[in-house]
């Protein structure tokens, strides 16, 4: 014996294929036309990007649409900074909000079963048969809330930056430039070390590095008037200086390397120009 | 019109006999992983239910409602027998007879053809038929200067060939409290997410080293970092910072007429001391992001053969 | 309008295999039926991205069929085979990048599509198993576009399967054997590209034709639904008037709706 809701659905759905019946339109020609042309943009806009990957390629210059290829596969690389598809970007960056140890299932399973079992389950949860978008509040809010925190995971996702140490090292006379140190070979030295130390894995410097475990960004370090002696005794013991820092030990770079960094950051007091 | 029990499909009637059959099926599969006995307990557990729901399932298909099977032929009821109808004699009718034999020839044929390329599938990857295996040499001990990292890219598997390359940052120990030689070998993979590690601090390029396909790269890390999520290590592979859920797996060795020779990879669970007297607690090998002790170790209660 | 002879003796004859098909198979009727069926008059052109991910999906399965006779998936030629596809052989670029460019569309599209039924509220009755078949279908072509990613073997592709594999490594229970599975081992190796192929080729586009297949079918037999917005929306309730939330900012609707009233007080 069907409930007094089901059987207003069955009620509609009769409703609904009689109104077909009557007032409906055949499939073809009027909507397959739609589709059609709706197709035709698709194949187009495929065979758009094609062209346009392809063309933005010649020589050496890496296209708008990103390179035809990267090198082929090493498995042995200590040198390259691996990332999904872009479709599973707000994927890879829910990894970077699940940071700690122990939450990491979360991010990796947890959240996207959740996520999945509300999207499959929807039809069991919404069972009010109103359709009407601005009559159904909690689908409205919940739809919007989705599509703009994916959105932002995604942007995110797209835009997180990593520090892979051959690529930082390469902006080194740009830092020097910038800062105005590129006469003091110490402090050069210095910048190339603090390049290769994966320092920019946790801290940001001139707009490079990650922010991601809320290490401070280093642009003007050297303006915080600190004085080489400090940078050098904080490098060899980061909580002696600033109690509760969870930033490891850099001692075994040496007497010598860690002169040449404090040099560098002591001289980075923000750009110049 | 009566209901003829010959035309219309017959269900068979409730009983418990088809979960003790799944839980046979379910063992047995477990088991393929596993171990043997349990598939043979599991075997058996799903002949013997599937025999009881078969014989549950046919007395249900006997015609109850017609007339019993030697009247429709003609024949004239003995007296015993008629006695015994009394007490509603239940029999395998010819289409209870010809279901079950379908079904059950049937579900033969699909096991014989289904069971063997699941298990071809499935069970290589747990066998260890595609594992890596190990002895890689990596040249003599003096290419590894005592008290220095050492960046190693060697071909773990010579017939696999470069799909197997692998790097691990070595460093030599020297010797240890028992006067033997020690070395700390520490996989580059981050054990998050298995981004490749990198090392902090400058490497020496000019200063590289080849051994047949081996090479060798020094390098002066203060620890290892990994760029992806922002792991740190230190120069033992334990964690300082960020997501990694243990500290960095390493691999054995052995020194085979002077040179140092790669044993079987590892995971680790923490190092306590450094160098040639470091303690390490030692796992099988064990993916990233996967806890070796603790209370998470509770989530993987099922180690994975062929590891 | 009278027919001559003439002209009934062409039609039949062009007719004539249609009907020969017909009577031995039915084929035909069924295809009428479906051409020819009725659809509410007033749909959407959001409700035509349904038929465009379809074209995307073609798209990817043709180009794919026609990489794949010069994709060699071995991992020590697989890499030179995608160059020698891209700057070796005829348009071997074009039907590359379609195929590249086709599977981030294919996956856009899936996501509107899955708005745009959200939206309209075509998950509930009687459609809910159609929407579950469409969510299982949404994780069917992101796995797709997963084990894809890798057949090119170049950096981006190991390092990327790498990760995603090792995620699927921390579920519970069950993770690590996942794992073990999709690699062929313990780690990436010889059988790991093989089987990506085989995933890739055979398996989940068998799942993923399957589950379209399905999701037509209802989407056929169900019928799809007028946007909840029109005034004469199929399925509307009849005693009461039609909606007018939405009619007035909408100059055509205020027309139809006016139009229908004045019919109902000057009739």
């Amino acid at each position: 014996m069907a409930s007094k809701l089901q059987q207003e659905r069955r009620a509609e759905f009769k409703r609904y294929k009689e109104d077909v019946a009557k007032e409906g339109k055949p499939f073809f020609p009027y909507a397959i036309l739609h589709d059609t042309i709706m197709s035709l943009v698709v194949v187009a806009v495929i065979i758009g990007l094609a062209v346009i990957w392809k063309y933005t390629n010649q020589g050496t210059d890496v296209g708008v649409l990103g390179p035809l290829s990267t090198a082929k596969a090493d498995p042995g690389t200590t040198n390259f900074v691996p990332r999904p598809d872009w479709f599973f970007y707000f994927l890879f960056y829910l990894l970077r909000i699940f940071k700690w140890p122990e939450t990491v299932v979360l991010g990796t399973v947890g959240v996207p079963t959740l996520l999945l079992v509300l999207l499959i389950g929807l039809p069991f949860f919404d069972r009010r048969p109103e359709r009407a978008i601005l009559r159904r509040p909690v689908a409205f809010v919940a739809a919007i809330l989705v599509v703009i925190s994916m959105g932002v995971l995604t942007w995110k996702g797209a835009t997180a930056k990593e520090a892979l140490g051959s690529e930082t090292v390469s902006l080194v006379p740009k830092w020097a430039n910038e800062q105005g140190f590129a006469d003091n070979k110490v402090a050069v030295a210095g910048a190339t070390l603090f390049a290769e130390s994966g320092c920019l894995n946790c801290h940001t410097y001139l707009g490079t590095g990650s922010s991601n475990l809320g290490a401070p960004n280093l642009s003007d370090e050297g303006a915080k008037g600190r004085g080489i002696a400090w940078q050098v005794a904080h490098l060899k013991n980061p909580s002696s200086k600033t109690p509760g820092s969870p930033m490891p030990s850099f001692a075994a770079l040496g007497d010598e390397n860690l002169t040449k960094i404090a040099t560098f950051l002591e001289a980075s007091k923000g750009p110049q120009k | 019109m009566t209901e003829n029990p010959d035309d219309t499909p017959q269900e068979p009637g409730h009983s418990l006999w088809p979960i003790g059959f799944a839980i046979g099926v379910a063992v047995v599969l477990v088991g393929l992983v596993i171990s043997w006995p349990a598939v043979v307990l599991g075997a058996a557990l799903t002949i013997v239910f599937g025999v009881l729901w078969i014989r549950d399932a046919s007395r249900s298909h006997a015609p109850v409602d017609s007339a019993p099977a030697h009247e429709l032929m003609g024949d004239t009821p003995s007296p015993g027998l008629a006695a015994a109808e009394e007490e509603h004699l239940e029999t395998y009718g010819r289409a209870g007879f010809l279901t079950l034999a379908t079904i059950g020839l049937g579900g033969v044929i699909g096991a014989a053809v289904v069971l063997p390329s699941l298990g071809f599938a499935v069970l290589p990857s747990f066998t260890g038929e595609a594992v890596a295996t190990n002895d890689v040499d990596l040249g003599p001990v003096s290419n590894f200067p005592e008290g220095e990292f050492v960046i190693t890219t060697f071909i773990g598997n010579k017939v696999q060939g470069e799909v197997s390359k692998r790097t691990a940052y070595i460093r030599n120990n020297g010797l240890s409290a028992n006067k033997e030689p020690s070395f700390t070998i520490i996989y580059s993979r981050c054990v998050h997410l298995g981004c490749p590690v990198q090392p902090n601090g400058p490497k020496f390029e000019d200063k590289k080293v080849t051994y047949k396909d081996v090479t060798l790269t020094p390098v002066q890390p203060a620890g290892f970092g990994c760029p992806c999520h922002g792991g740190a290590y230190d120069t033992e592979g334990n964690r300082t910072a960020g997501p990694p859920v243990r500290s960095l797996d390493r691999y054995a060795f052995s020194i085979v007429n002077g040179n140092l020779v790669l044993g079987k990879h590892f995971s680790v669970g923490t190092v306590v001391g450094t160098g040639a007297d470091a303690k390490i607690s030692r796992y099988r090998q064990t993916y990233p992001g996967v806890h070796v002790d603790g209370i998470e170790r509770w989530l993987y209660p099922i180690p994975v053969p062929g590891s | 309008m009278a027919k001559s002879a003439r002209q009934a003796q062409i039609e039949q004859a062009a007719l004539y295999p249609l009907d020969w098909v017909e009577e031995r198979t039915g084929l035909v009727g069924y295809t009428k039926w479906f051409l020819f069926r009725n659809v509410p008059g007033d749909v959407n052109w959001m409700q035509t991205l349904g038929a465009a991910t379809l074209t995307a999906f073609i798209v990817q399965a043709t180009t794919g069929v026609f990489l794949a006779m010069y994709y060699k998936p071995d991992p020590n030629s697989a890499y030179e085979s995608v160059q020698h596809i891209t700057h070796e052989v005829t348009l071997g670029w074009l039907v590359r990048g379609m195929h590249k460019w086709g599977a981030s569309l294919f996956i856009i599209l899936m996501f509107l599509h899955m708005a745009r039924t959200f939206l309209f509220g075509a998950y509930k009755y009687p459609r809910e198993l159609n929407w579950i078949i469409g969510v299982l279908l949404l994780v069917t072509g992101m796995a797709e576009g997963f084990t894809g990613y890798l057949l090119p073997w170049d950096q981006t592709a190991y390092w990327a399967t790498v990760v995603g594999i090792n995620i699927n490594a921390t579920a519970p229970i069950a993770g690590p054997f996942i794992a073990q599975f999709l690699q062929g081992g313990s780690q990436i190796g010889p059988d790991t590209l093989a089987k990506f192929y085989s995933l890739h080729m055979l398996i989940i586009p068998g799942g993923l034709m399957a589950l379209i297949g399905l999701h037509m079918y209802l989407v056929v037999r169900l019928g799809v639904t007028s946007p909840p917005w029109s005034p004469k929306a199929a399925g509307r309730p009849r005693d009461e008037p039609a909606p007018t939330g939405y009619g007035d900012y909408r100059q055509g609707l205020i027309r139809e709706h006016r139009e229908e009233h004045a019919q109902e007080d000057g009739a």
